[in-house]
C-alpha cells in the first residue's frame, strides 16, 4: 500500500504539468488531502448519529433521568440491570427466537435457490418469491396477528383440516406467540436469502459442474460438495446482515405480541423501548443501549468483518 | 436408459411440487390479505372466519375520507426521497474516495461506514429522541429524512464502491490525459458509467426507508409526520379495535410502487441486498 493518495493513472499525467513552485506545493498538499475531503461528509454525518448517541447514552446511564433533572446514580443502573431478569430474558428471547428463524430461513432458501436456479422459469420463481419482502414489516405484521390471533384463521384451517380441535390458544403460550413472530420473519425474509443464493449459484463457473456431472455425480452430489462450499463466503455475508435485523426485530413484537405473554416474546429492542418510552426510566434504558452496543461492537469486530472481507476476495 | 428418464421426471416433479409449494406460501397469505382489504368492517373478525366476503370499498373511502391518507402519503415521498437524495450526495464522493485512492486509513474508514449499518436503532433510539426533541425537529419530516439517510448511508456507499471498482482504469486515464481534474472525471465519467449501481442503491435504500418503524413511532408523535409504515399502527378505533380492513388496503398501496420499481433493478438486486459483497 503506497502512501501518497496517487489516483489511478495519475503517474502519467503528473509530470506534463507545470513546474510552478507555489502552485505546485499547494496542489501536492491538496491532493494528499483529497480522498479525505471525499469521504469527510459521509463520514461526520455517520459520527453525528452514531458517536453522539453513544457518549449521550453513555452519559444518560449513569444518571436517573426521569421526566425532570438528571441525577448522578454513578453505576446504580448498570448494577440494577445485570440483576434484572426480565433483561436476560430479553437477551434469550432475541437469541431464540433470532436463532431458530435464521436457521429455517437459510435452510429453506438453500432448497429453493437449488430448485430454481436451472429451472427455465427462474426469473418467475424469483418474482413471486420476492413478493412478501416487498411489504412494509408493519402490513406484515398485522397480516399476522389478524391471521393467527384476531381472526383465527390459521385455527379454523387446521380445524377444517382435523388436525386440531379446538382454537389455538396462542396468546397465552409462550412458544406458539414466540412460533407466530418466527413464522412472520421466515415468511417475510426467506426471499432476501433466496435472492442471494440463486445469484451465487447461476454466477458460479458452469464448467467445474460439468467436470463433475461428467465424473457420475448426481445433481444433488454436486450442489452438496461443489457448489455449496464455492458459497460459503456468500451465504456467510447474507447470513450476517439477516442476523442483524432479526436482532433488531422491533415491528413485530409492538404489534403482534407487545413482548408477552410473560415477556417471553420481548426482545432487546423492544425492552429498551418498553423501559424508556413506556415507563421513561431513560438512564436505566440507555444502560441497556450501552450493553447493546458494546456487544455490537464486539460482533462487528469478529463476525462481520470477517465475512465481508472474505467475500470480497 | 428408460430409469435414468423416469428419475429425471421424477426429480422435476419434485422440483417443481417444492417451488409450486412456496410460490402458494408467498401468494395465499397475500391474497387473503387483499380479500380483508376490499372486505366490509363487520366480515373481518367473526366467529367463524369467511372465506368468500362481500365486496366493498368501505375502507377504500375510509382512508381517504375519515383518515388524512394524502398527507402520510405525501410525508412518506417527501421523507423517502430526500432521505435518498442526502445519500447519493454523501455517498458518491465517499465511494469514490473508497474505490480509487489509496491513503492511510482508508479500509478503517470502509469498515467503520459498513458497521453502522449494525446499529439496533433502539440504542440510538433514545439519545436520538432527546437530539431532535432539543432542536425542535421532533414530529417533522426533516427529522425523518435525516434518520432515514443516515440508516440507509452505509448501505448506498458500499454499494456504489462496489460498482466503482468494477469500472476499467482507462476509462479515466483517457479524461486525465486530457486534463480533467478528478471532479470532473467522477462526476463526467464515473456517475454515468455507473448510473445501473447509483439506481440500485437508491431504490433500496428507498424500501428500507418506506420500512422503518421505530424511529418514526417515536419521531412522528402526531399525524404531522406519520408516514404509512407507522399510520397503519394508528388504525384504530370503535369497539372492533384495529381496522383491518384500511391496514390491508395501505398495504397494498406502498406495496405497488415498490414491486414496480425493483422488478425494474431485478438483474442488480441480489448485489444491492448484500451490499455490493455478492456480483449478481
Amino acid at each position: 500500500m503506497t502512501e501518497s493518495p496517487v489516483p489511478a493513472g495519475a503517474e502519467r499525467s503528473a509530470p506534463a504539468r507545470p513546474a510552478q513552485g507555489r502552485y505546485r506545493r499547494r496542489s501536492r498538499r491538496l491532493r494528499v488531502l483529497f480522498p479525505y475531503l471525499l469521504v469527510a461528509p459521509a463520514v461526520i454525518y455517520l459520527l453525528l448519529i452514531t458517536l453522539y448517541p453513544g457518549i449521550f447514552a453513555l452519559v444518560q446511564s449513569f444518571h436517573a433521568v426521569k421526566f425532570g433533572p438528571w441525577t448522578y446514580v454513578g453505576l446504580a443502573n448498570y448494577e440494577r440491570l445485570l440483576a434484572d431478569p426480565q433483561f436476560w430474558g430479553a437477551l434469550w428471547n432475541t437469541f431464540v427466537i433470532g436463532a431458530i428463524s435464521l436457521a429455517l430461513q437459510c435452510v429453506i432458501a438453500l432448497a429453493l435457490a437449488y430448485h430454481a436456479y436451472r429451472d427455465p422459469w427462474v426469473r418467475g420463481w424469483r418474482i413471486i418469491f420476492l413478493v412478501p419482502m416487498l411489504f412494509m414489516p408493519s402490513a406484515v405484521a398485522f397480516l399476522f396477528k389478524l391471521a393467527f390471533l384476531d381472526a383465527r384463521v390459521v385455527s379454523d384451517i387446521l380445524i377444517r383440516l382435523g388436525l386440531i380441535e379446538q382454537n389455538l390458544s396462542i396468546q397465552s403460550s409462550v412458544w406458539m406467540s414466540r412460533a407466530v413472530l418466527i413464522l412472520a420473519d421466515v415468511w417475510q425474509w426467506t426471499p432476501f436469502l433466496f435472492i442471494i443464493f440463486v445469484a451465487a449459484l447461476q454466477g458460479q463457473d458452469e464448467e467445474i459442474e460439468e467436470a463433475a456431472r461428467l465424473d457420475g455425480a448426481s445433481w444433488f452430489q454436486v450442489f452438496w460438495n461443489v457448489s455449496l462450499p464455492l458459497m460459503r463466503p456468500v451465504i456467510a455475508v447474507a447470513l450476517t446482515l439477516r442476523a442483524i435485523d432479526i436482532t433488531t426485530m422491533f415491528a413485530n413484537v409492538f404489534i403482534i405480541t407487545k413482548g408477552g405473554p410473560a415477556f417471553g416474546t420481548e426482545t432487546i429492542s423492544y425492552f429498551v423501548y418498553r423501559t424508556g418510552f413506556k415507563f421513561f426510566n431513560f438512564g436505566y434504558a440507555s444502560a441497556a443501549s450501552v450493553v447493546m452496543l458494546v456487544l455490537t461492537i464486539v460482533i462487528a469486530q469478529t463476525v462481520v468483518k470477517r465475512a465481508f472481507r472474505s467475500a470480497r476476495s | 436408459m428408460a430409469s435414468l428418464r423416469t428419475t429425471r421426471r421424477d426429480s422435476r416433479l419434485l422440483r417443481y411440487l417444492i417451488l409450486g409449494t412456496w410460490a402458494l406460501v408467498c401468494l395465499v397469505p397475500v391474497a387473503w390479505f387483499l380479500s380483508i382489504g376490499l372486505r366490509p368492517r363487520v366480515e373481518i373478525i367473526t366467529p367463524r372466519p369467511i372465506y368468500w366476503p362481500t365486496f366493498s370499498l368501505d375502507a377504500w373511502h375510509m382512508i381517504w375520507e375519515d383518515w388524512p391518507m394524502a398527507r402520510y402519503l405525501r410525508n412518506s415521498v417527501a421523507a423517502i426521497f430526500g432521505s435518498v437524495l442526502i445519500d447519493l450526495v454523501l455517498a458518491i464522493p465517499a465511494a469514490y474516495s473508497l474505490a480509487r485512492y489509496q491513503y492511510r486509513g482508508r479500509d478503517d474508514i470502509a469498515f467503520y461506514i459498513l458497521s453502522t449499518r449494525m446499529m439496533a436503532p433502539a440504542i440510538v433510539a433514545i439519545p436520538i429522541f432527546f437530539l431532535f426533541r432539543s432542536l425542535g425537529l421532533l414530529d417533522t419530516v426533516w427529522a425523518l429524512m435525516i434518520v432515514y439517510a443516515a440508516i440507509n448511508l452505509s448501505l448506498v456507499t458500499w454499494i456504489i464502491r462496489s460498482y466503482m471498482l468494477d469500472i476499467p482504469k482507462e476509462l479515466e486515464d483517457a479524461a486525465r490525459t486530457d486534463g480533467a481534474s478528478d471532479l470532473r472525471i467522477l462526476w463526467e465519467v464515473i456517475v454515468p458509467a455507473i448510473r445501473p449501481g447509483i439506481i440500485t442503491a437508491s431504490v433500496i435504500a428507498m424500501i428500507f426507508a418506506i420500512n422503518e418503524f421505530l424511529f418514526t413511532l417515536l419521531i412522528a408523535s402526531t399525524p404531522n409526520a406519520y408516514t404509512m409504515s407507522v399510520a397503519l399502527a394508528n388504525f384504530t378505533g370503535g369497539s372492533d379495535g384495529v381496522i383491518y380492513n384500511a391496514i390491508a388496503l395501505v398495504a397494498f398501496l406502498a406495496f405497488l410502487p415498490v414491486f414496480l420499481v425493483v422488478l425494474l433493478i431485478q438483474r442488480h438486486l441480489s448485489r444491492g441486498l448484500t451490499m455490493g459483497a455478492v456480483k449478481g
